[in-house]
């Protein structure tokens, strides 16, 4: 204890932040459904004003659609500093991949993993889950192969380029799906008040603007997260 | 107390064991693997409070993905 004057500070820090989650929790409200909140508001109509079963999904991209746009933001910001920290160097062979029996077994394994997050994207407003799920089961996906194969394998397969044009246009993707609801004369990212068909609650393809950024927030956050893992599993680059 | 908090209360007190085991390894490699174990502990909590949005989220991203990134991190680092 107290070796280094470093920790003593480090340990206080600790505790005032530990005090302070310990007394928010405690100060939490507690009831959340309680009738006049917003939360009970939701359950009523989420299903009616937005066609969608899933209520955290209506939430997200229908009530409060804005804040998946700032998170998008945030991964693309966040592989534009990686890609600047980690210029240069190339991709680390990782030998040739692991033994050609775990190579064949992956291989016949991978259509039955794309199963899953594509099933998670597209009923992301019918059952839990949803596009931010289901694309970062996709580029855990990517990793799988890169460690199966050798990421360099992986990369001649599935450039960075493609995997950039893939997340800018996923970006576009979502503000044009929002100004959909300028053009109608509603507000950025609006659903049924913008006219937007949305279907009978329990189908396939309904609930409107929910199910579209679903699978654009999949693609951005699957090609995003995919290119993130190559800039960091590369080697030998220059690291400012 | 029925069977569900048992449940629940044992997963808690593992989530605590794993998150001082994480900080207390020696290995790098093992405490990511206790990190991991953390993100699946967590997800099983999320589960049971019935946010499976939430614990979905958790497990892939948490014992997936940034298991990956640590470890790439770590092969990258090591040796320097």
């Amino acid at each position: 204890m107290g070796e280094r004057p470093g920790q003593v500070i480090i340990a206080i820090v600790l505790l005032f932040v530990g005090v302070t989650l310990i007394q928010a929790v405690f100060g939490m409200d507690l009831d959340p459904l309680r009738s006049d909140g917003i939360a009970a508001y939701y359950l009523d109509n989420a299903m009616s004003d937005t066609a969608a079963v899933n209520a955290v999904a209506a939430v997200l991209l229908d009530y409060r659609a804005f804040d998946p746009f700032g998170e998008a933001t945030v991964i693309f910001g966040s592989v534009v500093v990686v890609s600047m920290l980690a210029t240069g160097g190339t991709l680390r062979s990782s030998g040739y991949g692991m033994s050609i029996l775990v190579g064949r077994s992956i291989g016949f394994l991978t259509p039955f993993f794309w199963l899953f997050p594509i099933y998670v994207i597209l009923n992301g407003h019918l059952s839990p889950g949803g596009g931010f799920q289901g694309g970062v089961s996709i580029s855990v996906l990517v990793i799988v192969l890169s460690v199966a194969f050798g990421s360099e394998y992986t990369a001649n397969r599935l450039s960075l380029e493609r995997l950039g044009f893939a997340e800018s246009a996923a970006a576009l993707g979502f503000i044009l799906v929002g100004l959909v609801g300028v053009l109608q004369g509603a507000t950025f990212l609006a659903n049924a008040a913008a006219g937007v068909p949305v279907g009978h609650p329990g189908e396939l393809i309904s609930a409107g603007i929910v199910a579209v950024l679903n699978i654009v927030i999949g693609c951005k956050v699957a090609a995003g997260l995919a290119s993130i893992f190559f800039y960091m599993s590369k080697e030998g680059g220059e690291v400012r | 107390m029925t069977t569900t908090e048992i449940a629940y209360l044992a997963v808690l007190l593992l989530l605590v064991v794993v998150a001082v085991a994480t900080v207390l390894m020696r290995s790098v490699f093992a405490a990511v693997i206790s990190l991991s174990l953390f993100s699946v502990l967590t997800a099983v909590v999320f589960a049971l409070l019935q946010a499976v949005d939430v614990a979905l989220a958790e497990a892939v991203i948490g014992a997936g993905l940034s298991t990956a990134f640590f470890m790439s991190a770590v092969a990258t680092t090591r040796g320097k």
